[in-house]
């Protein structure tokens, strides 16, 4: 299987800040890799630099898809094969209506009109779009916007797509669009890294990757990191109800096997006696 | 949907199917033509190729009126400029003005091509949308990127703005409801008063945006926007008949009305 | 949706402390909010959009009600009516049985707070102190009680005067700046608080402490309405609670979990209180359900 994410002691400071203070991370292609941690852990910072889209400070090796981001020409490239989706839905919304801003990244790369509007075509399919491509964004609700945005990303053919907490401005309908889409671009074999503060939203991913003050505080399966309740605690995640629930009683002093990550889950470690 | 007078209407009309840049070539011709002829006939050309071009747009008049509506005074201002100035025998008088022939005749010329230039402007504007004239115009100023003028990148900051503008506008109010809500008083008071109650509405515009440009910059590197980098578009700017017949119109007329 | 964690109890409210001030309130006493009929439409477009089709509510003296809906239901409209910040199209709010008619009515209206979206876009002053006494200022109290309000208002919040007076509000993080401003509007003593979608766009900890915040304010004896998609957090701050869904109440009062009680959640793309969820699965009485995790901890002990 191929490492698309090469990434080895990278550093990164804003002006005398550190950001980033020697991350590894290596990623497969069709790995669902989960980046958590809390504001100021440096998770957003990894998630632009994994997209090309700033200089990393100093690194042993940082390569995107064979690209070295440690070259201008290297981040240049790899904005291709790695796609980047932000939080806010309105400020990634370039064109005058749905299409215009659809064809926006295919435009960029000069690709003739015909393939262009073959592939906004392809994309209008795959994410539902049919109904709203004339409409002009403020027309659109922020779910719809979103859901645009990811569509237009993923315009251009791309190997790694990168989720920068997407859902955080939505209401439950539109963060419930997302997570679908996101899992069937999964499904269908696409390379993702999701990054957010809230453990309900990476139950898909295989591993996942806890940054604390811009170090790696863990990497593995999601069971792992939820086996280790004192480590979720300094993380200050948004935990599902059921691990907050095993949190409280942890504190309590009365432990579970590990914090429960569904209903099902801590209805069963209560029944099997832990604490009733 | 409130009319203003650079509105467009989407259409499907003959005009709205011509390329931008026949129509402004047209409209520019027309209008340099319109304010270089002086006899009543090649005025009386221009204004019947302005109401063709209405009725072809197949835009409701109410729109055309909406446009006008701004100018009227200016139109007003004009032709009794010209009516009480204009040299000539005079057969009337009104204290220090004076009415004559000459001046009635000069005036309605010149309201006439207040309205004309109006209409064929917002002929323009009401049958090709705010991207495709942005396109257009970036087109024909092709010439200036030999002095080093950015036409391209001009072009789609235009284009962007444009897209931004009801988001400013709905920011503005959601700010300016807050402050309210917060007693700020934005309708009485002197001038300086009232400039500084926008201080609390300003100041939160200005940072918002300014954060917006900065993600939004963002968002367009994700998408592989490099400025400089030669870009195409979903629907190019294609030529036909129909564009060079307008532009023969359109010189045809100003040639008709100036050997006349 | 996440839940999380650390919100403070219905069992400990934190009383304002005790400032002599001349002009306005010690303690705000709630006011009643009725409205009858609201009805509100606008045009979008070519379209024509109904924000509110005949709304009716009361919302009781000190109570603290949760406003449930998903985006577009009409919900900031609602606050916006109730505030008069917009006219009705037909139908009347009623403040402490004022009617738009009477001679105090603006005034009462005028001590209904608004809380808004993203509230932290109405920050501009060059200090927090400076920007909390926006309010107060333009009611035109006098300097001890501007004074005293914004020390009042910024410690109910959790950012203390000592400390965060004098930090430029665009230095705070965004939690902070969103209390922030939530303290603009408590400075000027409101005797309701109408607060819109508080906790959309703030990480996890932020939304804890503006939920303790909130929380603290329950206390206080202002009639409280919280806007909001997040069913958790609704349940862990309000006793009652209003479904709104395209214009219209689909529900009111204390919550309900009976089958028409959960279908008129579900109905509206809004879940069940996980909390309430635990709790019926467990084969316990669904209305004991804890309201936050901690109490839930508690309970199964």
């Amino acid at each position: 299987m191929t490492t698309l994410i090469d990434i080895a002691g990278l550093q990164f400071w804003y002006g005398d800040a550190e950001a980033l203070a020697g991350v590894d991370l290596r990623i497969r292609e069709g790995e669902f890799v989960a980046i958590v941690g809390a504001n100021g852990s440096g998770k957003s910072t990894l998630a632009r630099l994994l997209g090309g889209l700033d200089r990393p400070g100093t690194a042993a090796a940082a390569a995107a898809c064979g690209h070295d981001l440690l070259t201008h020409d290297g981040r240049i490239a790899a904005r291709r094969d790695v796609g980047v989706l932000f939080q806010d839905p309105e400020n990634q919304f370039v064109g005058a209506n749905v299409e215009e801003d659809l064809a926006f990244g295919l435009e960029n790369l000069s690709w003739p009109a015909e393939r262009i509007a073959a592939r906004v075509a392809e994309v209008v399919e795959t994410f539902g779009l049919g109904d709203l491509l004339q409409r002009a964004p403020q027309s659109l609700s922020g779910g719809q916007k979103q859901r645009t945005a990811l569509a237009g990303v993923l315009a251009v053919p791309r190997r790694v797509l990168v989720l920068d907490e997407p859902t955080s401005m939505l209401d439950p309908a539109g963060r419930d669009d997302v997570l679908q889409a996101v899992r069937r671009l999964h499904a269908g074999g696409l390379t993702v890294v999701y990054v957010t503060q809230e453990m309900d939203e990476v139950t898909e991913a295989t591993r996942v990757v806890a940054l604390r003050a811009g170090r790696v505080a863990f990497d593995g399966p999601p069971t792992g990191l939820f086996a280790d309740v004192d480590l979720v605690d300094q993380l200050s995640l948004g935990l599902p109800m059921p691990a907050a629930v095993a949190a409280e009683l942890a504190r309590r002093g009365r432990r579970l096997i590990g914090l429960p990550f569904s209903l099902d889950d801590l209805v069963t470690a209560l029944n099997a006696g832990a604490v009733l | 949907m409130k009319p203003t007078i650079a509105q467009h209407y989407p259409g499907d009309s003959v005009l709205h199917r011509l390329d931008p840049r026949a129509k402004i070539v047209a409209v520019t011709v027309l209008a340099v033509a319109l304010f270089t002829r002086d006899s009543f006939i090649a005025l009386a050309v221009y204004a019947v190729a302005a109401a063709v071009g209405l009725a072809l747009s197949r835009v409701p008049l109410s729109w055309f009126w909406r446009s006008l509506k701004p100018v009227i005074w200016l139109v007003a201002i004009a032709f009794l400029a010209q009516v009480a100035f204009a040299p000539g025998p005079s057969f009337a008088h009104f204290g220090p003005f004076h009415l004559s022939w000459r001046g009635l005749e000069l005036a309605a010329y010149l309201s006439l091509r207040l309205v004309v230039l109006v209409l064929t402007g917002s002929l323009l504007t009401l049958t090709t949308s705010p991207v495709a004239l942005t396109d257009g115009l970036a087109w024909l100023a092709r010439p200036l990127r030999r002095l080093r003028v950015p036409t391209e990148e001009l072009a789609l900051m235009v284009t962007i703005a444009l897209r931004f503008i009801p988001t400013l506008l709905v920011e503005l109010e959601a700010i300016m409801r807050a402050q309210r809500a917060r007693g700020a008083d934005f309708s009485h008071g002197g001038l300086l008063r009232r400039a500084r109650a926008l201080v609390p509405v300003l100041i939160p515009l200005f940072i918002v945006s300014f954060r917006r440009a900065d993600e939004l910059a963002l968002a367009m590197e994700a998408r592989c926007y490099v400025p400089g980098v030669r870009r195409t578009r979903l629907h190019p700017l294609r030529a036909s008949w129909g564009d060079v017949l307008v532009l023969v119109l359109a010189v045809g007329a100003v040639l008709t009305a100036s050997l006349v | 949706m996440s839940w999380a964690g650390r919100v403070v109890g219905r069992s400990d409210p934190q009383k304002l402390g005790a400032v002599e001030v001349a002009g306005p309130p010690r303690q705000p006493d709630g006011c009643l909010v009725e409205a009858e009929g609201l009805s509100f439409a606008y045009a979008e477009g070519d379209r024509r959009v109904v924000a509110a089709a005949g709304i009716s509510l009361r919302l009781e003296r000190a109570s603290c009600t949760a406003l449930l809906g998903p985006t577009g239901s009409g919900k900031s409209t609602l606050l916006f009516l109730l505030r008069g910040l917009l006219e009705p199209d037909s139908g009347a709010v009623r403040i402490d049985g004022l009617a738009p008619g009477d001679a105090a009515f603006t005034a009462a209206q005028r001590s209904v707070g608004v809380v808004f979206q993203q509230a932290e876009r109405q920050l501009f002053a060059v200090s927090a102190r400076e920007d909390v006494a926006f309010g107060p200022r333009q009611l035109g109290w006098g300097a001890d009680a501007v004074s005293a309000a914004v020390t009042e208002a910024l410690e109910v919040v959790g950012l203390p005067e000592d400390r965060f007076g004098d930090r430029h509000p665009y230095s705070l993080s965004g939690g902070e700046q969103r209390r922030l401003a939530l303290a603009g509007v408590l400075a000027m003593r409101p005797r309701a608080l109408l607060l819109d979608e508080p906790f959309v766009g703030l990480d996890p900890g932020a939304r804890r402490d503006l939920a303790a915040t909130v929380g603290r304010l329950r206390g206080g004896g202002r009639t409280i309405l919280l806007a909001t998609h997040d069913v958790d957090y609704a349940w862990a701050l309000c006793d009652e609670r209003i479904v709104l869904a395209e214009g219209r109440v689909m529900a009111a009062g204390p919550w309900s979990f009976d089958a028409e009680g959960v279908s008129v959640l579900t109905a509206n793309r809004l879940r069940v209180p996980s909390l309430v969820e635990l709790w019926q699965r467990l084969g316990r009485p669904a209305g004991e359900a804890p309201r936050t995790a901690a109490a839930a901890a508690e309970a199964l002990l």
